[in-house]
């Protein structure tokens, strides 16, 4: 942060510090260093004092001597060659009889972040290590992981790490919890620490004695561990017992996930476990500790996702109260669309009927919206609900209920009609883009059925040159024309003065085009613009593809207790792709005034988080790997051909079956040919753990008999890329097994 | 793990800053306050996603506390992390405002270099930490608090350190329980529980051993077995506790075994148990609402509140707080 006279400050402040009365006045002395330290904190670059500072490190002072060394650990990395300086002070420090102030002279040594300083730090770590008081052996115990980061890539020193794994039995059990983090930073590059048998039954005993930040640790670390039979792994479990009744949230959900994961061949053991937390999770989700209740929520909301019905008797633990903030009433909200069932229902929609007149539109909207997903299984109730709020002539509310509408319509064809009745009047009340797009949409498909449909549409027309937003003009294009399929009397002058508009005056070029489009298809004949515009409707089983059935819950015991549930699945695909993809590029919601070189947003950190767990041997392939259409059509056409391969194929191509089978194995399908179509062509996408992504292209030309394989990848690793060809070629195999 | 931990004021000024691990740069200081504390819309989600970069926020009055982070940690540790240090600075100073936090700028350092090392969470007792950073900080210790620091850290119960003693040995009990209601418009409840926390004030000597019991009319559940005979065969007059969970103190074999709830205190202030229960709650008053539109422009709200208690107890401090927002609905 530019600061105005940060220079004359830093002038005043180097005068004060070297001033004789002052250095003979503590406290007088120590006012200065505090506010150097402010301004540090202010973000003032104070570098140009650390000569000064150096000299202050010299004193008996604790407090004192743990402002310098903060002020030092800020700005050494700027100053190498006065930090130097400070090293001799640090070194003598290591060796006080006083635990605090070696402690603390060993903590801020190996914090000091300058090229050079492990030569100084190796010994005093070492000695630390066999400190008689437990307080210098957890500070070096970290500090043996600050030396690894420091030295970067070098080997891991074998002799050290002997040390830590022998040190994990260590009578401080903060020192055992700090050994295996130790351990895991260092030996990330091997997949982490190794927690073999021995170690693991140490834990287990040593548990109770640890905090909770400690006991939370461990249980993650314990999920490497894979006992041997199945009665080591009851034993565990019902040692761990305790640990699911902790006073701590943050215990219990790593409990959890830890049992969830152990015990993935015993689905009844799995659901004996969240019946078991249901408790300690609704009491997090009642708390007032608002961002605790917070993430319990999106937990509940996965364990919903396997287990509907988990929570249905307590629906009412749901139930917002006024003072809640935002962000808790919208997850309760869908909470609260997910465990409906058919004794509740009536309860929640009363409830979530109350939402909908809320004073934060927001709010308001989302609870609409929640009706409309209700709906989808209760249609007849929701749309009668969703049809009275219409009478509120509320421009939010309409809003969004037609919004609704427009979405159950596709998936709930059966209510078309009782839609199409509501649809009259409501374009009244309509101001937002997303709203009138919805009634336009609505009213296009389904105009047939509502009487006045032209009108409406002719007054959109009417207004179209004060329109501000482009989607909407070319959702009303596209209305009117299929519209005039059906009536054409009505339509025919209507359409004629919005094709004019568009062409001859429309400003924005996409409408334009789409205008020109239009003009030029009617021109081809009426059968032939029928023929695009009326194409089958879509297929409502597509509609599965929606509400997926119920998740096995081994498909999120991975994730949960991390970040996954909280930020949603998809969110967290978007993160984490880009971290593997564009390295350097700012496109996520990142409004923040980087700038810009001076932090690059992937660190080697994050990679290496990446690949801690990654299969050195094989190729794993991740299943959240989430690609968009137009993502991989970029990445796709910025990539070279890796790879290429005709397999003997013979019959046309199936493509359903293609895509189960590739589901199976964690290759995501983008787009795929329909069944019989000439050439066939199919795109698919995966992404292993490293985050590499594979690009495929399957093309089939019937005459051949070959299906035509084409592979690209984002990082050039020829390993992965054999490992991920003959996984597709066993699919593919395998399909071509099953039809003949 | 923790990368860094900023504090900051309702203005978005940077009060306290400490930054834990290299991957977090001063710009993550900036990002939140553009993007979190400056943001005109209300706060979305606790966790902020920025730039990749994970900002866990917690707000207490006016002041706003962030962890940074740009691994994928679990939030209910972060979020609980921060609780915590709320309490401790709460412990040495009181209400956490912008003052005192000014006040205690060098104690909060200090505080924050023990508690978070390499963004791990170590020591964060109270009452452990009391013994090594005083407020006063300057008084240098003698040979013989060094000597009970290396105990204290040593000892085999990490709560409580040796050696302690008391004058007079005292021991306060309270028990806080707070009811939490959620009612419908027509006054019907949806749901209630009283959640209820007993907290402990212990000033004794040496490693004393202490009891607690409850009376027989409390039913503990076992978790995850049925209730309801349970509750059936003592009748009527028994409360059942739906759940409930201790401090690290006491042992839960004995419990588990036994039903006695007997363990070693800390020393000062801390919360031994905390319990729900959602059964047959009585609520201390009840609320009815009455409102009426006279007229286009004009409310009539009458509130009417009833006691349930019995004429003999008395009650104090009572508070009614209405909020005049809800009158802009619809209509």
């Amino acid at each position: 942060m530019p600061y105005w006279g940060a220079d004359d400050a830093v002038a005043e402040l180097r005068r004060a510090l070297s001033n004789r009365h002052a250095q003979a006045d503590r406290l007088r002395y120590r006012n200065v260093l505090l506010r150097v330290i402010r301004r540090m904190t202010q973000g003032v670059d104070v570098s140009g004092v650390f000569m000064e500072m150096v000299k202050a490190s010299a004193t008996g002072d604790i407090v004192q001597k743990k402002l310098v060394y903060l002020y030092m650990c800020t700005y050494a990395s700027r100053q190498p060659d006065l930090a130097l300086l400070a090293i001799n002070t640090l070194c003598k420090d290591c060796s006080d009889p006083n635990p605090m102030v070696r402690g603390l002279a060993l903590r801020s040594m190996c914090s000091l972040r300058m090229p050079g300083i492990q030569e100084y730090i190796q010994q005093p770590v070492l000695n630390g290590l066999r400190d008689k008081a437990s307080y210098v052996r957890r500070v070096a115990v970290l500090g043996c992981a600050k030396m690894q980061k420091l030295q970067g890539d070098t080997e891991v020193d074998g002799v050290l790490v002997n040390e830590l794994y022998s040190l994990l039995r260590d009578q401080d059990p903060i020192v055992v919890v700090n050994c295996l983090r130790a351990l895991e930073e260092i030996l990330r590059r091997e997949g982490g620490v190794v927690i073999n048998k021995p170690i693991a039954h140490h834990l287990l005993k040593r548990m109770s004695d640890l905090d909770q930040w400690g006991q939370s640790e461990v249980l993650a670390f314990l999920l490497r561990y894979k006992p041997r039979s199945e009665e080591e792994l009851f034993n565990i479990l019902s040692l761990l017992d305790g640990s699911l009744k902790s006073s701590s949230p943050s215990v219990v959900m790593a409990a959890t996930k830890l049992f969830l994961v152990l015990a993935k061949d015993f689905p009844q053991v799995q659901t004996d476990v969240l019946v078991r937390v249901k408790g300690p999770l609704l009491a997090a989700c009642t708390s007032e500790s608002r961002e605790l209740c917070f993430a319990a929520l999106c937990h509940v909301r996965q364990i919903l996702g396997s287990l509907p019905g988990h929570f249905s008797s307590h629906y009412k633990k749901f139930f917002c109260s006024y003072s809640e903030p935002h962000y808790i009433k919208c997850q309760k909200m869908e909470v609260l669309c997910e465990l409906v069932n058919d004794e509740n229902v009536q309860q929640v929609l009363e409830e979530l009927k109350s939402y909908c007149t809320d004073v934060s539109a927001e709010l308001a909207q989302g609870a609409i919206f929640a009706i409309g997903s209700i709906a989808r299984t209760y249609t007849e109730q929701c749309v009668g609900i969703l049809t009275a709020l219409l009478g509120l002539k509320q421009e939010h509310i309409t809003s969004a209920v037609v919004q609704a509408f427009r979405d159950l319509v596709w998936l709930c064809p059966q209510c078309t009609e009782a839609v199409c009745q509501a649809l009259p009047s409501c374009e009244e009340a309509m101001q937002d883009s997303e709203g009138k797009q919805a009634l336009i949409w609505l009213l296009g498909v389904h105009g047939e059925r509502v009487p006045n449909a032209p009108y409406v549409l002719e007054d959109f027309v009417e207004h179209v040159r004060s329109e501000t937003f482009p989607a909407v003009k070319m959702e009303l294009l596209t209305a009117l024309v299929r519209l005039f399929m059906f009536r054409p009397a009505e339509c025919q002058d209507i359409l004629g003065r919005l094709l004019y508009y568009c062409i001859e005056e429309e400003t924005d070029m996409v409408v334009r085009d789409r205008g020109l489009f239009y003009y030029r298809l009617l021109q081809a004949g009426v059968e032939e613009a029928k023929r695009v515009l009326c194409s089958p409707k879509s297929d409502p089983s597509l509609g599965l593809l929606e509400d997926q059935a119920e998740q096995p819950v081994n498909k999120w015991a991975s994730e949960f207790n991390t970040l996954v549930p909280v930020y949603g699945k998809a969110c967290w695909a978007v993160v984490t792709a880009n971290w593997a993809m564009e390295p350097r590029c700012g496109g996520f919601p990142c409004a923040a005034p980087m700038t810009a070189g001076t932090e690059s947003l992937i660190s080697e950190g994050n990679k290496e988080v990446l690949q801690v767990h990654s299969n050195s041997a094989g190729l794993t392939l991740i299943p959240k790997a989430h690609l968009t259409a137009e993502q991989f059509e970029k990445t796709w056409l910025s990539l070279d051909m890796n790879y290429q391969q005709a397999l003997p194929w013979h019959g046309a191509a199936h493509p359903d079956t293609i895509q189960t089978a590739l589901q199976v194995v964690h290759i995501q399908t983008i787009a795929m040919s329909k069944a019989g179509a000439q050439p066939w062509k199919a795109y698919l996408s995966a992404q292993d753990e490293s985050g590499c992504l594979f690009l495929t292209e399957l093309l089939l030309e019937t005459e051949n008999s070959e299906m035509q394989v084409s592979v690209k990848q984002s990082e050039e690793r020829t390993e992965a890329l054999q490992h991920f060809i003959s996984v597709l070629r066993t699919v593919m195999g395998t399909v071509l097994g099953l039809k003949s | 793990m923790i990368g860094g931990l900023f504090i900051y004021n309702h203005k978005g000024e940077v009060l306290i800053s400490r930054v834990y691990r290299d991957d977090i740069g001063r710009n993550a200081v900036d990002a939140f306050r553009v993007n979190v504390i400056h943001a005109r819309q209300q706060v979305r989600s606790p966790v902020t996603n920025i730039a990749r970069t994970s900002f866990f926020h917690v707000k207490r009055s006016n002041i706003w506390l962030a962890a940074v982070t740009k691994q994928n940690v679990n939030a209910a540790m972060v979020f609980e992390f921060l609780y915590k240090m709320c309490d401790v600075m709460t412990a040495y100073f009181g209400k956490i405002s912008e003052e005192n936090i000014k006040n205690n700028f060098v104690l909060i350092y200090e505080l924050l270099d023990e508690i978070l090392d390499f963004g791990y969470p170590q020591n964060s007792e109270t009452g452990a930490l009391k013994t090594f950073i005083t407020q006063q900080g300057i008084k240098s210790q003698t040979k013989e608090e060094q000597s009970q620091i290396t105990s204290q850290v040593t000892g085999q119960i990490g709560w409580r350190r040796e050696g302690i003693k008391y004058r007079r040995n005292e021991l306060f009990l309270d028990v806080l329980e707070s009811v939490n209601l959620l009612m419908s418009p027509q006054g019907q409840v949806l749901s209630a529980h009283v959640s209820g926390r007993v907290v402990m004030k212990s000033y004794l000597s040496g490693m004393p051993e202490c009891k607690f019991g409850m009376n027989d009319k409390i039913v503990i559940e076992k978790q995850g077995k049925g209730t309801a005979d349970e509750t059936g065969k003592s009748g009527k007059q028994s409360i059942a506790i739906d759940d409930c969970t201790f401090h690290q103190c006491v042992r839960l074999s004995k419990f588990d075994s036994e039903r006695s709830i007997s363990f070693i205190p800390p020393d000062g202030e801390f919360e031994l148990m905390r319990y729900r229960t959602t059964k047959d709650i009585i609520l201390p008053f009840r609320v009815i609402p009455l409102v009426r539109e006279v007229g286009r422009t004009k409310l009539e709200v009458k509130v009417v509140i009833k006691s349930n208690f019995k004429p003999s107890l008395l009650a104090q401090k009572i508070e009614v707080r209405q909020n005049p927002m809800w009158f802009c609905a619809l209509e």
